[in-house]
């Protein structure tokens, strides 16, 4: 398992982030990544951008500067509607940093 | 999380914000969130918007911060007409739920489960279309109940 770690940002941080963050886990676990989740809201991306290294940032809330890191909108993964095109993004994204 | 007194039927709303007040005040009412959930449950809406474009049909699950909420609860609201909310993530989309699932959560890291089976919930096309169909509470507990509690 390759581990990686996603930023999870919603309007208030806690329960659609955790929501995207379960099913984030989920997810990468069957592709062979040992993902660890960060919940946020939109006004820390910034901030945890600058304090920590993430290789992906998943949010359900309008973000600003993603200071370089792949920002995907996770919406998808709450309506169910849309998993298999963010996980291609994302994956690619993470093969593109070589992991 | 299921209370049958949380779920009201043939909701008669002008718009999202009267949809929100009434569904917040039952929390209130049966003493699952501190008064302040109310207000802030509007203001996070209009700040961050939670309509989405669900299997079935347009939904929309207004929430807010935990230190509002006392204990884990869910509400349900079915409206006669659609209201327009803004949907998560990209708010220029105006969406037209008539199903509106309010949440109270305290602790999202302790009520992991309890999320996870929501998700499920949005995502299951049969049930939400049963729900919208539903004539009483009993019968919209008796739906949502083994989805969310069991």
């Amino acid at each position: 398992m390759t581990p990686i770690k996603i930023l999870s940002v919603c309007g208030s941080g806690v329960v659609t982030s955790s929501m995207i963050a379960n099913k984030l886990k989920d997810m990468f676990a069957e592709k062979g990544y040992d993902a660890e989740t960060v919940e946020a809201n939109s006004s820390e991306v910034e901030g945890y951008c600058t304090r920590e290294h993430f290789d992906l940032i998943a949010y359900a809330s309008p973000i600003g500067d993603s200071c370089g890191v792949p920002a995907f909108n996770a919406i998808g993964l709450i309506t169910g509607m849309g998993e298999d095109e963010f996980m291609e993004e994302a994956i690619a994204a993470l093969h593109k940093a070589g992991k | 999380m299921l209370r049958k007194e949380l779920i009201q039927l043939h909701m008669d709303c002008k718009d999202s914000q009267e949809v929100i007040r009434k569904l917040a005040e039952s929390f209130v009412k049966c003493g699952a969130v501190r008064e302040s959930f109310v207000d802030a449950v509007l203001e996070r809406e209009k700040n961050y918007p939670t309509g989405l474009p669900a299997v079935a049909y347009d939904i929309a699950i207004p929430h807010t911060a935990s230190k509002h909420v006392i204990e884990p609860a869910m509400a349900v609201g079915i409206l006669n007409k659609p209201v327009e909310f803004h949907q998560m993530g990209s708010p220029e989309i105006i969406l037209h739920p008539q199903v509106v699932f309010m949440l109270a959560i305290s602790d999202p890291k302790e009520q992991l489960t309890l999320l996870r089976r929501i998700m499920k919930l949005l995502q299951n096309k049969k049930l939400l279309d049963d729900v919208k169909s539903a004539e009483t509470p009993d019968q919209v507990y008796d739906l949502l109940h083994p989805a969310v509690d069991a």
